[in-house]
């Protein structure tokens, strides 16, 4: 599982000092390749993140201000003054907060610093999804059928689209300001609440309409452009499995793809890429119908929580390559016609409750155990004993697996999941554990309702676990010291303690 | 037999036999359940009478009691019933972006109180039964937690 870096020793940094315009998980992931290649990686936090794990991470950290995001992870001033204190040379804003606005890389950019992402116009022109749609039909690729101007209150507009709809937020993306419309009569309370769902998120209440297309698969093929022009195509990942229209896990290669669609895919990808000057990593999102038909949907510019998945099947770094591209160095041929080997899957783990529509959970994380062993890979920004943030995203950490073919990454998941321990509150982990097992899932025919057809709350709790649960809570009971002491009395030596829990995990 | 009355949730339950707990550790509660022939992972959480049993990732709430301390909460239960304001408390952290009812308003049951956004989603509070609107003590702007008391209702 070896990532095919090629960072030789011999190779000289593309920087010395590069600074981090994230939290989390993905801060973490940014810092790992800064330093495989040689960067010194430089860290930005907020007032309750001062001891957080991607700061520690970092060779150093510059505050940026108060926990709430608006003041510090989203202002471009803020962030530019650490850049500037810390003599970064380049500025990799990871995903979410900044990473797609159009203002904060034109900033960087005239603060003589180096953007790691696309240039500032590319990020203009896809922000707006409505433009993205006529330029991706323009270039001869197909778009779902709707609606090509922003809906106000023309609802035959909407309705010429044909019912059922999807309303959309034109600077959206991520699923946010999205609406089902079933019947004309629910359309008009819809429109009003996707326009101010999309004005609250995005500050934009612009909304269009396309027809819904169910069941559906969302595909999306990723893309490394350099300086020079040249694109590689690094496959496709899966990403049905979806929540509230977010992923919540992604495979790679697809189940739903054979090879002729695969080339459409491919073809359509590289299309979309030539309406916009861009270098760097970018992912093209479709959606594929039943019959095996695909429309674009959207085109970012930047890394996508689900990179890992594209990681594992080409043993390219992502990351790396992102910061190279960003540097000016060209993509090697061997890169552009990289073949793709054995099958991965990764499953975010999010404080959210699955029993419960999946709302966010909040509170201080106790037990945490990750996975390990062959074929696992985890990316986490937070661990075990420490307060999670209501501000913040609530992504705990990526789990991914890799193995010879699917069947056998199942099994890999399985067991990963299994090993997989946090306490203290509610997460995703118990509809991961059930999916794994899901005859829709393992089959690989399953599509975006699944959560919505299959899982709807989770399975009723079985009389076999709640009397495995009632004998773990009774035992606890009758086995607790009748004491307040939480901790059990240090061990004599290091090695005592050692040995002790040897002794405990066999 | 055991000396303790079990419940997950409301319904009581015989804990299952032939198993037994051996703790990984103790302070955060990694655990195993240890039967014939296999071993399941757990995370054992609580003290005294509520305890939290996190089983293939869902999190089980188990109450514990001895049969004295059952009587007791029963009877403490019964005496909160009788009557008292409703607090209503938030279900989710977020924020509140709008609030519908003022003091000394009536509501129905089912009446919209408020609004909280939470992930980008908008989640109406709604009165879980019919009442005059005692105190309203948030307001739009503010950001509440998981359990944070929104709306008092007599």
């Amino acid at each position: 599982m070896s990532l095919r870096t090629d960072t030789g020793a011999s190779r000289r940094p593309p920087f010395d000092r590069l600074l981090i315009a994230n939290r989390g998980e993905i801060a973490v992931r940014v810092a790992r390749a800064c330093r495989e290649l040689g960067i010194s990686p430089i860290a930005v936090h907020s007032d309750v993140d001062a001891d957080a794990l991607h700061v520690r991470a970092a060779d150093r950290s510059e505050r940026i201000g108060p926990a709430a995001a608006a003041e510090s992870y989203l202002s471009i001033e803020a962030i530019l003054d650490a850049a500037r204190r810390s003599g970064a040379q380049a500025i990799h804003p990871g995903y979410g907060f900044l990473s797609e606005r159009a203002e904060f890389a034109r900033a960087v950019e005239a603060a003589g610093i180096v953007f790691v992402g696309p240039p500032p116009d590319a990020l203009a022109s896809l922000g707006d999804k409505l433009a993205a749609r006529r330029s991706a039909a323009a270039a001869g690729v197909p778009i779902v059928p709707g609606t090509e101007v922003a809906v106000t209150d023309d609802l035959d507009l909407v309705a010429a689209v044909g019912l059922p709809v999807m309303l959309k937020a034109a600077a959206g993306g991520g699923g946010r300001g999205m609406r089902r419309v079933d019947t004309l009569d629910d359309l008009p309370s819809a429109l009003a609440t996707a326009r101010r769902e999309a004005h609250a998120a995005f500050g934009d209440g612009t909304v269009y309409a396309e027809r819904l297309v169910s069941p559906a698969r969302h595909v999306e093929v990723q893309l490394l452009g350099d300086r020079h022009g040249r694109l590689a195509v690094l496959g496709e990942r899966d990403c049905s499995v979806q929540r509230r229209h977010q992923k919540l896990v992604e495979e790679s290669p697809s189940p739903a793809v054979d090879e002729p669609l695969r080339e459409a895919l491919f073809d359509s990808a590289r299309r979309v890429a030539t309406t916009v000057p861009f270098h760097n990593a970018a992912t093209v999102e479709f959606l594929v119908d039943g019959d095996g038909n695909h429309y674009f949907l959207e085109m970012n510019t930047r890394l996508q929580v689900e990179h890992g998945v594209t990681e594992l099947v080409t043993g390219l770094d992502l990351v790396a390559w992102q910061i190279r591209v960003a540097a000016g160095e060209p993509i090697p041929e061997e890169l552009r016609s990289a073949e793709r080997r054995g099958h991965a899957i990764e499953v975010r783990c999010y404080a959210e409750d699955p029993y419960h529509g999946f709302v966010p959970t909040a509170g201080r994380i106790g037990a945490w155990r990750l996975p390990d062993g062959p074929g696992v890979r985890v990316d986490a920004g937070i661990e075990g004993d420490t307060d999670l943030r209501p501000e913040y995203d609530p992504l705990l950490a990526k789990l991914l697996v890799w193995a010879d073919d699917r069947p056998a990454a199942l099994a890999r998941l399985r067991r990963a999941l299994d090993e997989l321990a946090i306490g203290g509150l509610q997460t995703d982990a118990g509809f991961l554990r059930w999916l794994v097992d899901d005859d829709a899932f393992v089959s690989g025919d399953y599509d975006t309702s699944l959560i919505e057809t299959r899982w709807h709350d989770g399975p009723p709790l079985t009389d076999a676990e709640a009397a495995l649960a009632a004998r773990a809570a009774l035992s606890a009971r009758l086995d607790a010291p009748p004491t307040t002491t939480p901790r059990a009395a240090p061990a004599a030596t290091p090695w005592a303690e050692a040995a002790r829990r040897d002794g405990l995990r066999r | 037999m055991t000396d303790h009355d079990v419940r997950v949730g409301d319904e009581a339950v015989v804990p299952a036999d032939g198993w037994t707990l051996a703790w990984d550790d103790r302070a955060s509660g990694l655990a195993r359940l240890i039967g014939p022939g296999r071993s399941i992972p757990v995370i054992v959480e609580g003290e005294g009478t509520d305890w939290t049993v996190t089983l293939h990732g869902r999190r089980i709430p188990v109450t514990v009691r001895s049969w004295r301390e059952r009587i007791l909460a029963d009877a403490e239960t019964e005496a909160r019933t009788h009557s008292g304001p409703t607090t209503v408390a938030a279900t989710l952290p977020g924020l509140v972006v709008a609030v519908a009812v003022a003091a000394g308003e009536e509501v129905a049951a089912g009446t919209s109180l408020l609004t909280i956004e939470a992930m980008k989603m908008q989640n109406e509070v709604r009165a879980p039964r019919d009442g005059t609107v005692l105190e309203v003590t948030v307001a739009t702007g503010d950001t509440v937690a998981t359990g944070a008391p929104l709306v008092r209702l007599a």
